[in-house]
C-alpha cells in the first residue's frame, strides 16, 4: 500500500543568515507513514519537529531529498493538491479580525475548490459536520476572539477536519486543554483513526500521550532520527536520558500495558 | 443565508444608497437649479443649451462621478491593505504611492511643466508617473527579502512616503509666492469635475485595481490564519501579496493623480463596514467600493454647499471626521483587548 | 442708377454689413494666446482684483458681471456678484452669471481653473503684467476689448504723466539702498522682473534685492541685513503685517535704515495691484525714499507713520 507520506533522505537548512552559519535543521531524515497509522513525533526542543511539519505542509521546501505524498512527489503535486491530502492543526490561530467559528471552519474547504468565490452548500454541510465532530457547533456564529483557548483549539481541529484530509498533522493538540478536553480529544482522534482510516502525525511534548495513542514513535534529536519503532522500543530509559539529558524511569501502564515515562526530578543539590 | 445571497443583499442596499446620494448631490449646489429642471436634464428631456444644462451636466455630474470613483477606490485600497497587513489601522497612504503621486503633481505645478497642456492629461500624467516610481521603489525594496514579507513592505512604504513628503516640502520652500497658493490648495485635496475622457481612464484604472483586490478576497480571508496557516491551506501567499499591493497602489495612485490627496477614507470606510458586516473580504470589498463612493460623495457635497459659493476642501473635511473616529476606534479596540 | 443695379448694390452693401457684424473678434491676450470671440464681450467675470480696478477706471464696469471676494476697490465693486476666491472660484456660480469672457492671471489663479473654463466653453483672457509698460498696455488692451478706448487712453496718459513727474523729482539724486519686504516670515522680497523692483528704481532707489531671483523669491534675513539697506519698506496686506513685525525689524539696529529711523509701512494694494493706483503707490514710495524731494516736514520722518 502506498504510504500516506514518505520522507526520503530529506535534509533542510535555512539559507545562510546574517550570522553566517547555516546549521542543518534536518539531516537525511527518512520515514514513512502508512495509511491509517498514528505516528508520534517526539524529541527535545529544536530537534526539528516543527520543521518536519512545515516541510510536510509545503511551507518550507527541502534542501535535499524528496517528500512523497500519497505516492507522488510533493513538488509535482502543488500546494493545493497537498492541502487536499494533508491538514495541519496548529497550536493556535493568530488573533486579528473577528471571523466567526463557522467562517474559520469553512476556510478548510479552500483546497477543494480554490477557484470558487463563495463556498457551496456542500462545503457548508461538511463544515457543519466537522464542527459537530469537535463539539463546537453551538459556537458557529461566535467570533473567535470571544472563545477560550480550549474552544479555539477545537475550532482549529474542526477546520482541519473540514479539509477532509487523509493525513492529519497535529502540533501539540492538547497543550491548552484541561483533562476533560484532553480525553475528549484523544477519543475523537481514535474514532477518526479507526472509523475513517485517517492517518495521524502527532507532535507532542507529552510522551505518555504519544505513547498511548501512537502505533509508532519517531524520536528526533538534533535534526536526525534517533529511533523509529513501537513505543516500547523507543521509550527506553538509557535512550531517553541520552536524548533529553535528564533522568527518567519507564514503567508499564497498569491498564493499557503501554510504556509510561516519569521524570526523576532532581533534588537541586 | 449563503455568502452569495448576502453579498447581493448588501450590494443592492448600498447601490440604492449610492444612487440616492448621487441624485441628492445633483440637486444641490451654488447655482439655483430647480429640482424639476435637474431631473429633466438627467433624463435627457431638458433644454439643449443654457447655464442650467452646463451646471448640471458639465459641472455637477462629472464631479459626482469623480467623487464616487475616488471614494470607492480609496475604500477598496484600504480594505485590501488592512487585510494584507492584518492590521485594521493601516491606511493606503502608508503604501508610499500617494506621496509619489503628490510629488509628481507638485513638481509639475512648481516647474510650470503642466502649463499649457490644456485638455490633455497634463498634471495627471505627472501624478501617475510619480505613483509608479514610488510603487516600483517600494516593490523592489520589499522583493529584496525572500517571500515579499509584509513588514518589509510596510517599512518600505513608510520610508518612500517620508522621502516624497520631504521632497514636496523642498519644492514648496522654493516655489514662487504666486504659485504657492495653487500648490497648497491641491495638496489639501479637492474633487473637481473631470472631463469625460479622463473620467473614462479613471474608471478603467479603478476597475482594474478593484478587480485585482476582489479577485484575492477569499485568499485574503485565509491570510487571517497567518501566512503559514494560509500556505498550509494551499494559498499562494506570494501571489496574493503581490496582487494586493499592485491593486492597492494602482487605486491609491490613480485617485491622487486625478483628484489629489484625500485622507481617512481608506481608513474609516473599511472599518465601519467591517464592524457592520464582519471581516469577510468577499462582502467587505464590494461594500467598501459602494459605501466609500457614497461617503466621499456626501462629504464632497457638504464641502461645496455648506459655505457656498466658497468651498471647503474635502480632504480637510474627511480629516476632521477622521481624527475623532480614529480615537474612538483605538479606545474601543483597547477596551476589547484588555480583559 | 438703374433699378436692377440699385438692387444689386443694396444686396452687396447688405452682405458687407452682415459680414462685418458677424465677423468673429480675434484678440490676443497678454500671454500671446489668441482668442476667438463671437462679439465684443458684454458680460465679463474678473478673477483678478487688479483687473477689476482697471475696468472701473476705464468706465467698463457695466460689462462686469462677476468679481472675486478680494475685489475690494473701488468699494462699489464689492456689490457685484461674487464667484469665490482666486484659487477656487465656484464654477456653478460663474456659469450662472453667463459670462462671455473671463479675465484671469497665471500668478494668482490656477491652471486647472482655466482648463475647466475652456472645457465649459467660456473663453479665458489671461493677463500677466510684469513691468510698468505691461500695465499701461493692459489698460489699453482692456480699453480696446470693452470699447472704452478713449477713457483707457486718458487713464494711461494720466499714469504716464504722474510717473514722469516722480522720475523728474528724483533724478540725479543719489540712490539710497532700499529693502522692500513683501512678507516678513519667511522673508519674501522683490527680485528680477517684479513690478515693485521697477517702482523702486523709478522712485530713485536702489533695491538691494534686485538680483535675488525671478519674481518674488525668498531671502535669508541675514543676507538682507548684510546688504545694509538705508530704507526699509514693509508691505501691509490688509492688516496682516501688524505692529509685531515692525518691532522685530526695529530690533535689528545694525542696519542704517533703523539707525536713521527710516522704516516705513506701505499699503501692499498700491504696490502690487496693477492699475491706475500704481501711480499713487509710486508717489508714496518716492516720498519714502526721497522725502527731501517732496514737501516733507523738517526733521527725520517718523518710522511707521502711515503716509
Amino acid at each position: 500500500m502506498t504510504a500516506l507520506t514518505e520522507f526520503r533522505d530529506v535534509s533542510f537548512a535555512y539559507p545562510a543568515g546574517a550570522k553566517g552559519r547555516a546549521p542543518f535543521e534536518l539531516r537525511e531524515l527518512s520515514f514513512a507513514l502508512a495509511p491509517g497509522e498514528v505516528l508520534g513525533l517526539i524529541g527535545p526542543n529544536a530537534a526539528g519537529k516543527t520543521t518536519v511539519i512545515r516541510l510536510l505542509s509545503r511551507v518550507l521546501r527541502p534542501s535535499r531529498g524528496t517528500i512523497m505524498v500519497a505516492g507522488e512527489p510533493a513538488e509535482s503535486l502543488g500546494r493545493v493538491a497537498v492541502a487536499r491530502r494533508i491538514a495541519v492543526v496548529p497550536q493556535d490561530v493568530p488573533q486579528g479580525f473577528p471571523y466567526t467559528v463557522e467562517q474559520l471552519v469553512l476556510m478548510g474547504r479552500f483546497p477543494h475548490a480554490p477557484a470558487r468565490f463563495f463556498e457551496s452548500r456542500e462545503d457548508l454541510r461538511i463544515a457543519r459536520a466537522a464542527m459537530a465532530m469537535t463539539g463546537v457547533e453551538a459556537l458557529a456564529a461566535e467570533p473567535l476572539d470571544r472563545l477560550s483557548g480550549g474552544e479555539r483549539q477545537r475550532v482549529v481541529l474542526a477546520r482541519a477536519l473540514a479539509q477532509e484530509p487523509r493525513l492529519l498533522v497535529l502540533d501539540e493538540p492538547t497543550s491548552h486543554l484541561d483533562l476533560r478536553y484532553q480525553a475528549e480529544c484523544v477519543a475523537l482522534l481514535r474514532r477518526l483513526n479507526r472509523d475513517r482510516g485517517l492517518g495521524i502525525l502527532l507532535v507532542s511534548h507529552d510522551l505518555n500521550l504519544a505513547a498511548e495513542v501512537s502505533d509508532r514513535l519517531l524520536l528526533l534529536a538534533g535534526g536526525a532520527a534517533v529511533r523509529l519503532g513501537a513505543p516500547e522500543d523507543v521509550l527506553q530509559e538509557s535512550l531517553l536520558e541520552a536524548v533529553y539529558g535528564c533522568r527518567v524511569s519507564v514503567d508499564k501502564h497498569p491498564a493499557t500495558g503501554r510504556p509510561t515515562v516519569s521524570v526523576l526530578w532532581p533534588d537541586g543539590r | 443565508m449563503t455568502g452569495g445571497a448576502r453579498l447581493l443583499w448588501v450590494c443592492g442596499g448600498l447601490l440604492a444608497l449610492l444612487v440616492a446620494v448621487a441624485i441628492g448631490s445633483l440637486l444641490v449646489g451654488a447655482a439655483p437649479v430647480p429640482p424639476g429642471a435637474v431631473l429633466d436634464l438627467l433624463t435627457g428631456r431638458g433644454p439643449a443649451g443654457g447655464s442650467d444644462r452646463t451646471v448640471v451636466l458639465s459641472i455637477r455630474l462629472p464631479r459626482v462621478a469623480a467623487a464616487m470613483l475616488a471614494g470607492g477606490a480609496l475604500a477598496v485600497a484600504g480594505a485590501g491593505f488592512q487585510a494584507l497587513t492584518r492590521n485594521p489601522l493601516a491606511e493606503p497612504s502608508i503604501l508610499g504611492v500617494s506621496g509619489g503621486a503628490a510629488f509628481g503633481v507638485v513638481l509639475a505645478q512648481v516647474s510650470g511643466l503642466g502649463q499649457g497642456v490644456v485638455e490633455a492629461l497634463g498634471l495627471t500624467v505627472f501624478g501617475f508617473t510619480g505613483a509608479v516610481a514610488a510603487g516600483a521603489a517600494v516593490y523592489l525594496i520589499a522583493s529584496s527579502a525572500a517571500g515579499f514579507p509584509v513588514h518589509t513592505l510596510l517599512l518600505a512604504g513608510v520610508i518612500v512616503g517620508i522621502f516624497f513628503s520631504a521632497a514636496i516640502t523642498v519644492l514648496i520652500s522654493i516655489v514662487d509666492a504666486n504659485r504657492l497658493g495653487g500648490v497648497i490648495h491641491w495638496l489639501l485635496g479637492s474633487v473637481a469635475p473631470i472631463p469625460p475622457s479622463q473620467l473614462g481612464i479613471f474608471a478603467l484604472a479603478t476597475a482594474a485595481g478593484v478587480w485585482l483586490v476582489l479577485g484575492q478576497a477569499r485568499a485574503l480571508n485565509l491570510l487571517a490564519l497567518g501566512e503559514e496557516g494560509a500556505l498550509e491551506l494551499g494559498v499562494d501567499a506570494l501571489r496574493v501579496k503581490r496582487r494586493i499591493f499592485v491593486g492597492a497602489a494602482l487605486l491609491t495612485g490613480t485617485v491622487v493623480a486625478f483628484v489629489g490627496p484625500i485622507g481617512f477614507i481608506g481608513l474609516i470606510v473599511p472599518q465601519v463596514f467591517r464592524m457592520l458586516l464582519g471581516p469577510d473580504n468577499r462582502v467587505l470589498v464590494p461594500a467598501a467600493l459602494l459605501g466609500g463612493g457614497a461617503f466621499l460623495l456626501a462629504a464632497d457635497t457638504l464641502a461645496r454647499t455648506v459655505v457656498a459659493p466658497a468651498e471647503l476642501s474635502v480632504g480637510v473635511l474627511t480629516s476632521f471626521c477622521g481624527a475623532p473616529f480614529f480615537i474612538w476606534l483605538l479606545r474601543s479596540r483597547v477596551a476589547r483587548v484588555t480583559p | 442708377m438703374s433699378r436692377p443695379l440699385r438692387r444689386l448694390a443694396l444686396i452687396a452693401l447688405g452682405l458687407v454689413w452682415t459680414a462685418s457684424g458677424a465677423a468673429a473678434l480675434t484678440v490676443v491676450d497678454q500671454t500671446g494666446r489668441s482668442l476667438s470671440l463671437p462679439a465684443p464681450p458684454r458680460r465679463i467675470v474678473s478673477l483678478v482684483p487688479s483687473v477689476t480696478e482697471v475696468l472701473y477706471a476705464i468706465g467698463a464696469q457695466d460689462a462686469l458681471v462677476g468679481v472675486t471676494d478680494f475685489c475690494d476697490y473701488p468699494p462699489e465693486a464689492r456689490r457685484k456678484p461674487h464667484v469665490g476666491d482666486m484659487l477656487s472660484p465656484n464654477l456653478e456660480t460663474l456659469v450662472t452669471l453667463k459670462p462671455d469672457l473671463v479675465v484671469a492671471t497665471r500668478s494668482g489663479n490656477r491652471e486647472e481653473t482655466f482648463d475647466q473654463l475652456k472645457r465649459l466653453g467660456i473663453p479665458v483672457y489671461l493677463v500677466d503684467p510684469l513691468t510698468v509698460d505691461d500695465v499701461r498696455r493692459l489698460v489699453a488692451d482692456l480699453g480696446d476689448l470693452t470699447g472704452h478706448r478713449d477713457r483707457a487712453a486718458a487713464v494711461d496718459h494720466d499714469l504716464e504723466r504722474r510717473i514722469a513727474a516722480v522720475r523728474d523729482r528724483v533724478k540725479d539724486r543719489p540712490q539710497p539702498r532700499v529693502l522692500y519686504v513683501l512678507w516678513p516670515e519667511p522673508l519674501i522680497v522683490p527680485g528680477r522682473g517684479a513690478l515693485v523692483s521697477e517702482l523702486i528704481a523709478l522712485a530713485g532707489g536702489a533695491s538691494v534685492t534686485a538680483d535675488q531671483g525671478q519674481g518674488y523669491p525668498r531671502m535669508s534675513l541675514e543676507a538682507a541685513v548684510g546688504r545694509a539697506p538705508e530704507v526699509i519698506v514693509l508691505a501691509r496686506h490688509g492688516s496682516r503685517v501688524g505692529p509685531t513685525a515692525r518691532e522685530q525689524w526695529l530690533r535689528l539696529e545694525s542696519m542704517p535704515a533703523i539707525k536713521s529711523g527710516r522704516l516705513y509701512l506701505a499699503d501692499g494694494d498700491l504696490m502690487h495691484r496693477y492699475g491706475p493706483r500704481l501711480a499713487i503707490g509710486l508717489e508714496k514710495l518716492a516720498r519714502m525714499i526721497h522725502p527731501e524731494a517732496f514737501d516733507a516736514p523738517a526733521g527725520a520722518p517718523r518710522p511707521g507713520a502711515p503716509r
